[in-house]
């Protein structure tokens, strides 16, 4: 180690540069996995964050809330299914409004309060509990702003601020099911009655998901269930927008840490000289490689140091649109992923140290 | 081939001691095989006592660095056997050769080799970390100790290129001598030096294995260099012959 380090002090323009360039690549790796959790979650919020295990829609939405239709009644026939413990009407629709900033589309959800179906991410305030109050993520929204819906004009007051509880990357808004079903009745006044899009549904402890889904789908006729998981991949646009970002974070990724290993073998090549130099007198290959280790662990702490006060500062910086923000748990996960993939190629650079031959120091070959 | 079994048992040793510490029997080095096989070294043999400086005299491609290689445990024998004190070297493994090399032989390379990024003072501080009894304190006080002696106590804090050539060479002696070892190898000391510094580099080293009671063998094609040795083995194509004391030699010449 103490070679290692004695090395990093004496030539800190070198390493610097290393690791200036190491910070960058850990950056653009954290910076675009920032924007594609948020974009992601700007679509899958509402689901991520509500409370239910199941979701059920009717068999004819392909896999789709919003293209699903069920007569409200049906949240009693699935709550008698085998292993559901409670069962919640969820209705949603998209509809114009105004808010503070101006008009806006806005994604209302109607649920009932308690039951399933009830939104998470409650940051300030307290969920609606009376007529035409709404819990809201909409950024710049505030406690006792109003939201007129439109064409109808019912006006909502913010009693509650959700965070990570969008959906379709839209600003959405939640009332209780009567204020929604209210408000569809003002738009449609000759509805015969106002369908709910799904039924959310929370099972019994030790009742599997999987199985209370397609066990509902096959007793409640004209019905499809969902686990969380399969209804957040089945949202519209998610699974493309999470591969589009996947192949840019993995390809940055990989082109990172074959970069940082290409460095390092640059660095190994650069000292084969004095690397032959400590086998003859004695170093082992292994003492070489820790020091090697060594070094790749010290650039990529650091760097991952500057990259993410770097992605920090951009994600301030920049308006997206999207509440964007760096999570020490992707800060974790990237850095420990590049420590131990730079190690690997690292591997590079041991493999030219064991091939080193002592004798050519004297010159004996 | 006949070997040439030689024992430097001259008057001028410092050392008290009659059994040579280093027996080289009978070592052939051949590189290749078939057709392409070439021999560096042939069935070379010399017996060396603890105290004793010799050298090894040859013109270029003759074979001296291939045999100093082997007896410090660089590269192993075709053949023959080399044995340091109660070691056998040419039995030893890689990873045994590895630790024969820190603990047991000190190295002088030609154009002294030291490590670029590390101050006079580090070179011989790493050389003692690779021991398995390194202990930083004791090597700190070593390698002062060395230096001081060396007549660098102003320049362990130098980096190697802020040294002129005498002077890293006098730090590649005291690494060489830092872990205490029972044998010196020196390869062409003074190929960077000129002929003045050159001397004063040789005297230093024969008096330095002399006072610490080490055993020194010392390539070197410049026959000037031989009179501080007690005896000298010339090598011409891989074949080694004695060529007596190192002031008889230098004389003849």
């Amino acid at each position: 180690m103490r070679l290692a380090l004695l090395e990093m002090r004496r030539a800190k323009l070198r390493f610097g540069l290393l690791t200036g360039a190491v910070s960058l690549l850990i950056f653009l790796v954290l910076f675009l996995s920032a924007l594609s959790g948020a974009l992601v979650n700007s679509f899958t919020g509402a689901f991520s964050n509500l409370d239910a295990d199941v979701l059920v829609y009717s068999d004819t939405a392909r896999d789709n809330i919003q293209g699903s239709r069920l007569q409200p009644d049906t949240v009693a026939k699935v709550a008698a299914v085998p292993g559901v413990a409670a069962a919640g009407g969820l209705a949603t629709t998209t509809t114009s409004a105004q808010l503070s900033t101006g008009k806006s589309d806005l994604q209302v959800f109607g649920f009932t309060p308690g039951a399933p179906g009830t939104p998470g991410g409650l940051t300030d305030g307290r969920l609606p509990s009376a007529p035409n109050e709404t819990a809201a993520d909409i950024s710049d929204a505030a406690i006792g702003d109003t939201i007129t819906l439109l064409p109808t004009n019912i006006e909502l007051t913010v009693v509650g601020l959700l965070k990570g509880a969008q959906f379709n990357a839209a600003p959405t808004a939640y009332v209780d099911l009567a204020s929604y079903e209210a408000a569809q009745k003002a738009a449609n006044p000759n509805a015969p009655y106002v369908p709910i899009n799904a039924v959310a549904v929370n099972t019994e402890p030790g009742a599997s998901a999987s199985t209370v889904a397609t066990d509902i789908g096959s007793t409640v006729q004209g019905t499809k269930g969902y686990t969380m998981s399969s209804a957040i991949a089945n949202i519209p646009g998610v699974s493309s927008v999470s591969q589009t970002f996947g192949i840019l974070v993995g390809l940055t990724f990989i082109i990172g840490i074959v970069v940082i290993g290409f460095f390092f073998l640059i660095l190994t090549v650069q000292k084969m000289k004095v690397f032959t130099l400590l086998r003859a007198t004695g170093a082992s290959t292994w003492q070489l490689t820790k020091t090697v280790s060594f070094q790749i662990t010290a650039v990529v702490f650091l760097a991952s140091i500057v990259a993410s006060l770097l992605t920090f500062g951009a994600l301030q910086g920049v308006n997206t649109g999207l509440p964007v923000s760096l999570s020490p748990a992707l800060v974790g996960a990237v850095v420990v992923a590049v420590w131990i993939f730079s190690l690997l190629t690292g591997s590079l650079s041991v493999r030219r140290i064991r091939a080193i031959d002592p004798a050519s120091a004297a010159g004996a070959r | 081939m006949a070997s040439n079994t030689t024992t430097a048992d001259t008057a001028s040793t410092g050392s008290a001691s009659t059994e040579p510490i280093l027996r080289v029997n009978d070592v052939t080095k051949t590189y290749g095989e078939g057709h392409t096989a070439v021999t560096a070294v042939a069935n070379a043999s010399l017996a060396v006592k603890e105290g004793e400086f010799v050298s090894l005299l040859g013109p270029s491609g003759s074979g001296k660095t291939t045999l100093i290689s082997m007896i410090g445990g660089l590269l192993t024998s075709t053949s023959g056997t080399i044995e340091l004190g109660d070691v056998d070297v040419s039995t030893l493994s890689k990873k045994d050769l590895t630790a024969f090399r820190a603990q047991r032989v000190g190295f002088v390379f030609q154009a002294s080799n030291l490590v670029p990024f590390l101050t006079a003072k580090e070179n011989l501080v790493y050389v003692a970390t690779l021991r398995k009894d390194y202990d930083r304190k004791q090597a700190s006080k070593r390698a002062d100790e060395l230096l001081g002696e060396l007549g660098l106590s102003e320049r362990i804090g130098n980096l190697p290129e802020q040294l002129s050539g005498g002077e890293r060479q006098r730090v590649a002696i005291g690494r060489a001598l830092m872990n205490d070892p029972d044998l010196v190898l020196v390869d062409e000391p003074t190929a960077s030096l000129d002929t003045e510094l050159g001397r004063q580099v040789v005297q230093l080293l024969a008096r330095e294995v002399k006072d610490r009671g080490k055993t020194g063998i010392m390539v070197t094609h410049d026959l000037r260099m031989v009179e501080y040795t007690d005896q000298v083995f010339e090598i011409l194509d891989g074949k080694l012959s004695a060529e007596g004391t190192g002031k008889e030699k230098a004389k003849s010449h």
